[in-house]
């Protein structure tokens, strides 16, 4: 198991309704997890929780191995160069010597992100933005790697090659767990997804046993976003969130 | 340590391209130090400013002294009919000052002097007494009569420094003090675009970002420190002020700037941790800064205030590290001089590092 969650349940301080509600998941080692769900769901929080950001939850949490996070929010240094923001993070989590700079090297190439490691990570596009963001978060190879909208505000082609990164950084000893709003991400690169509303998880499973509890069988694989979909605002409701 | 160095290293990396905030850190105290030197350099000048009335008792002998006394503004007045109303005429200031003079042999001399005559005032009468006319009119040695006792009517204050001697320390602080600014808008900038929460999420702890600040700005200030004393030293004089005498211990003085410096730098932390946004950090340190020095003698000597301001003052950190700056640089005092505002301002920067922990972790909880 990569990660287990039991009874998980988190109150912001001053909030009367829980963000997460007894919530249980266990996402298996190895391949992508897909984490769905409204705005307002508790992804998010869940995320925060699981990377160590937030105390004061109750429940179990168990993670098979270090953790690296790829949050919402372009989490670096807008005056630090691509470089010295890599560098800065791979220090602060104990790297040193010549094994920080291979890191980093390695990293901004799988990011392909080597071109603008001089340039100020505050004057790079959106879509380098993301692959530093992503970059950062695989400094120290981690073997839960958490990833919160990594894909939010880029064009189709960074997308394209993000998701296509991150396909790539799944095998056996590392889970990736992600987090989205769009359908067609998770069907493209997810094993398997949950889908979570207010705090819970309403349904668990690999993509074809989700959509065969919408229907009476799975749909052939073409169909498959639509199906999602329409799974998905069945089970939250068409309601409006935010 | 390698951590500590990281984070030492990207402050430094992100503060040297914060123009800006470099620009109010090294400009607004030059700019004061000059201004301030040179607007009230004759306040702080003995002998300068408005002139006082002054009396000398008993009226026979006491004439030659008188007119040895008088010059410089001071202008002698009859002479009160006794002790007791001399001392009614001191109280609503006229004349401003009486010297009672007690004929034994050797003569010992009594000022009473107004309550609300400019200390300066005060000073560069005493000076006349002691230095210059009582050796030239009665031929003592001026080793005898600095040893003579002088009784000031009122509070007798001493050490009162200079126009420079006040305004490049007393600005020096408050340009310290303002590394409030970069210090909480750094942070509230981390907070805001999710990098504090990274670097949580790597286990960095707490106590280790909040350090990773210290180094930094301890070298700002200590830069800023040495080049406000150039200025003091330099530019001061070059636009018609008095230049700075720099104290024989050097080393004092840099401990007296360290010490303020962590003071400031601390109350910087508090304030990041607390301020969720940048108004809240600009209004709170800002104001809380300004506070400090109109209290604590930055913006009008301590010595100027009356009596109740004076007592409030001792309240202010930037009145300790002033007492700090003035021991070694005024007083040229040793390292006993400097251990009381020294040993307040580490004391209140360990607790202002305690508070922001413990509302940093209040919070989290």
């Amino acid at each position: 198991m990569g990660l287990s969650v039991e009874g998980l349940s988190f109150r912001y301080p001053g909030r009367d309704e829980p963000v997460l509600d007894k919530m249980s998941l266990d996402i298996p080692d190895g391949g992508v997890f897909g984490l769905l769900g409204p705005n307002g769901a508790g992804k998010t929080t869940l995320i925060s929780v699981l990377a160590g950001q937030l105390r004061g939850a109750s429940g179990r949490v168990r993670i098979a191995g270090r953790v690296g996070l790829v949050p919402q929010d372009y989490a670096f240094y807008s005056m630090l160069t691509a470089r010295e923001n890599l560098r800065f993070f791979a220090a602060v989590q104990g790297l040193g010597g010549a094994q920080l700079g291979r890191r980093v090297e390695a990293v901004a190439a799988f990011s392909r992100i080597e071109g603008v490691l001089a340039r100020r990570a505050g004057q790079l596009s959106g879509g380098l933005k993301r692959r530093l963001n992503l970059a950062i978060g695989l400094l120290t190879e981690p073997e839960v790697l958490l990833l919160d909208e990594p894909t939010a505000g880029v064009d189709p082609q960074s997308r394209a090659f993000l998701l296509e990164s991150i396909r790539s950084l799944a095998r056996p000893g590392r889970t990736i767990v992600y987090t989205s709003h769009y359908m067609e991400e998770v069907q493209e690169i997810c094993d398997r997804v949950a889908i979570m509303d207010a705090g819970r998880v309403l349904a668990s499973g690999t993509l074809a046993e989700l959509l065969a509890t919408a229907g009476s069988e799975p749909p052939p694989p073409s169909r498959w976003q639509r199906n999602l979909e329409q799974l998905f605002m069945q089970l939250t409701s068409r309601s409006l969130r935010d | 340590m390698r951590r500590l160095l990281a984070l030492w290293q990207k402050e430094w990396i992100a503060l040297s391209r914060d123009i800006h905030g470099l620009a109010v850190l090294f400009v607004m105290p030059a700019v004061f130090i000059v201004v301030m030197s040179l607007a009230l350099s004759d306040v702080f000048r003995d002998g300068g400013g408005r002139g006082a009335e002054f009396a000398v008792l008993p009226a026979d002998g006491g004439a030659q002294l008188a007119e040895r006394l008088a010059g410089d503004g001071f202008r002698a007045v009859d002479p009160p009919a006794s002790e007791a109303a001399a001392r009614d005429g001191v109280r609503r200031g006229h004349p401003a000052l009486v010297v009672v003079v007690n004929s034994v042999t050797p003569p010992s001399f009594r000022l009473l002097a107004d309550p609300g005559l400019p200390a300066t005032q005060l000073a560069a009468f005493q000076q006349r007494i002691f230095g210059v006319v009582l050796a030239d009119a009665f031929g003592f040695d001026l080793k005898r009569a600095a040893a003579l006792e002088v009784e000031v009517v009122g509070n007798p204050r001493g050490g009162r420094p200079s126009s420079v001697q006040q305004n490049v320390p007393a600005w020096l602080i408050f340009g310290m003090f303002f590394v409030v600014m970069p210090i909480s808008s750094l942070f509230i900038v981390e907070r805001r675009e999710g990098t504090l929460a990274r670097l949580v999420s790597q286990k960095v702890p707490f106590s280790l970002l909040l350090l990773g600040r210290v180094g930094p700005y301890c070298v700002v200030n200590l830069a800023q420190a040495a080049l406000m004393l150039l200025a003091g030293v330099t530019l001061v004089p070059w636009l018609g002020g008095e230049a700075l005498v720099l104290p024989a211990r050097g080393d004092l003085l840099a401990a007296v700037a360290l010490s303020t410096s962590l003071a400031a730098i601390a109350w910087g932390l508090l304030v990041a941790v607390c301020a969720r946004t940048m108004e809240q950090a600009t209004v709170i340190g800002g104001v809380g800064n300004i506070l400090a020095a109109a209290i604590g003698g930055i913006m009008v000597p301590r010595f100027v205030m009356p009596e109740n301001m004076q007592t409030l003052a001792d309240a202010s950190p930037m009145a300790w590290a002033l007492d700090g700056f003035h021991a070694v640089m005024l007083r040229q005092g040793g390292a006993a001089d400097i251990a009381v505002p020294c040993l307040k301002l580490l004391v209140l920067a360990a607790a202002l590092l305690g508070a922001a922990l413990w509302v940093h972790h209040r919070r989290r909880a």
